[in-house]
């Protein structure tokens, strides 16, 4: 399938016009963008040189002055990069936020903390009074790119509240653009939601993780409802935390009856640090579009992760992030973890000078799997796997067989059209998903179908892949 | 799209307003009310981000 951008009645407001602020940042230079980025930057560390000893120690080890830096070059070549471990050690040993909180603790007001998922523990941030808005705000700046306007419905599907970014940001940027905002995430199950949906009709925006858009659709779909025809009035789906083959976004896109935006955001981020604009996934001319860093609120390197210099345009390397707003728990040159392919404002040719990354291929460094000598991430064998849209979900695990060898298996469920196919028809469909699983990560891997219900509904982020090999076999 | 020039002075006027507002809104935390304490402190941060967010940016707006 050649899947490529398609063009939808609902086309998305143009921001640049409906908003002057906007319009001003996407005119501006290169050199004004870096003239601001600079400007923000000395303000930023002037603040944390008084107000953090972590980050004191870090400008002094990099011979910094704020006052007298002189240029992005400068900053990049001598302050110190950060990573998760320097940031839990700081709050091990100046609990609960590290030297590097840049407010007085009483001014917290509000606490986030990372996932935990990677088992190394979690970051906590501090966020002030101030930080709380600009989180809204980095939530509302993607969406109003995207099409969302004040009055509109929206359904929030990421689940609200708790310790998490995620679980506030959403709600602080739906309630300070003015939308008026269902917060279904982790309260309903998707029955229900449909249900509340429907009974609301005017639905123009839904917010899901890339993984519970899928769930949601699939829900949809088994009780005979077509989304587009459900909720004619919808504008945007916005989605977010995972990669995805664009033949699946194709189909959403034609599902739903409208264009599929993305963001790019985190923690660290403090919420979204790039989207699609209104511009979609898909390229000008087919293939994968771009997500565009918002870079007068965070400066962004891309840098390869071993030598730490920056990677060329069209290239994949590490996302390093610096907050020009944030004064809370800002991160300053802080190794992500998260792979993306850099595409510099040049060859992104959107008529801005932002530079952006690629859309639906954000990885994790720390996912990767290393299998037989090649490096494998989860966000491939999901690109391939999904790629047919016969398949409804799919897990795997590596393990260790009884004769010492790495094996990997995979289990597929079908959708319920699919799993009604004769025996040759499904064979060939196993034989076809094992050898695209094959083309995109260099690996054999068995394949054995399932039922649906043998495998997890995920709410928000998918955990698809399993490591049971023993901790020594692990990269 | 609207003049570049009235777009970058409309973007300073709002920065002025928003610089006053601050200027108020940190008098107002001064209060010994700890009730209302608290919401001025909430006040003062929203607009605080607000600065932020209309920070003069290009030549033009930096300028005006």
């Amino acid at each position: 399938m050649n899947a490529t951008a398609q063009q939808f009645d609902s086309e998305t407001a143009n921001p640049f016009v409906d908003s002057a602020r906007l319009a001003r940042l996407a005119t501006l230079s290169r050199a004004e963008l870096e003239e601001l980025q600079l400007r923000k930057l000395r303000r930023q560390l002037a603040r944390l040189n008084k107000t953090s000893s972590y980050y004191r120690a870090r400008l002094a080890q990099g011979g910094i002055d704020p006052d007298k830096l002189k240029s992005l070059d400068e900053f990049r070549a001598r302050f110190p990069l950060s990573n998760k471990a320097d940031f839990l050690a700081d709050q091990t040993e100046h609990p609960p936020f590290g030297a590097r909180l840049g407010v007085a603790r009483e001014d917290v007001a509000l606490v986030n903390m990372t996932g935990g998922t990677s088992g190394l523990g979690q970051e906590i941030y501090g966020r002030s009074q101030h930080d709380v808005h600009m989180q809204g705000y980095y939530h509302a700046l993607p969406w109003f790119l995207a099409g969302l306007r004040p009055g509109d419905i929206a359904i929030n599907c990421v689940p609200s509240g708790g310790l998490t970014t995620g679980g506030w940001g959403p709600g602080e940027g739906l309630r300070i653009i003015g939308a008026t905002a269902f917060h279904v995430g982790g309260t309903l199950s998707t029955d229900a939601k449909i249900d509340l949906m429907q009974r609301i009709g005017a639905v123009h925006f839904i917010y899901a993780s890339t993984n519970y858009l899928h769930t949601l659709t699939e829900a949809l779909l088994r009780r005979g409802l077509e989304p587009k025809r459900a909720f004619p009035m919808l504008r945007t789906l916005f989605i977010a935390a995972e990669g995805y083959p664009l033949e699946w976004a194709e189909r959403i896109e034609t599902l739903w009856g409208c264009r599929l935006q993305e963001g790019y955001g985190s923690t660290q981020c403090a919420g979204f640090g790039a989207s699609t604009c209104a511009d979609g996934v898909f390229g000008a001319k087919g293939g994968r579009g771009l997500m565009h860093l918002f870079e007068w609120e965070t400066l962004f390197e891309v840098v390869h992760p071993e030598t730490l210099q920056p990677v060329a345009s069209g290239e994949t390397g590490e996302m390093v992030v610096t907050n020009l707003s944030i004064e809370g728990s800002p991160v300053i040159r802080f190794r992500t973890g998260d792979a993306a392919r850099f595409i510099s404002w040049q060859d992104a040719n959107s008529g801005r000078a932002w530079n952006a990354i690629e859309c639906g291929t954000i990885g994790r460094f720390d996912d990767m799997l290393k299998i037989r000598g090649n490096n494998v991430w989860p966000s491939a064998i999901d690109a391939a796997v999904f790629s047919f849209g016969e398949v409804a979900e799919y897990a795997g695990r590596v393990y260790t067989s009884g004769d010492g060898k790495t094996e990997i298996e995979v289990r597929v469920a079908f959708t319920d059209a699919a799993a009604a196919f004769d025996h040759a028809t499904k064979t060939n469909l196993i034989e076809r998903i094992r050898t695209t699983i094959k083309e995109r990560t260099n690996v054999w891997m068995s394949l054995n179908v399932c039922s649906r219900n043998e495998l997890p509904e995920f709410n928000y982020k998918a955990r698809r892949w399993k490591d049971e090999r023993q901790q020594g076999y692990r990269l | 799209m609207r003049n570049v020039q009235d777009a970058a002075a409309e973007t300073a006027r709002d920065h002025r307003i928003l610089s006053r507002m601050l200027a108020d809104a940190d008098a107002l935390c001064q209060c010994g009310d700890a009730l209302l304490q608290g919401q001025y402190r909430h006040l003062r941060g929203r607009i605080a981000a607000l600065l932020d967010i209309t920070i003069p940016a290009g030549d033009a707006e930096t300028a005006a």
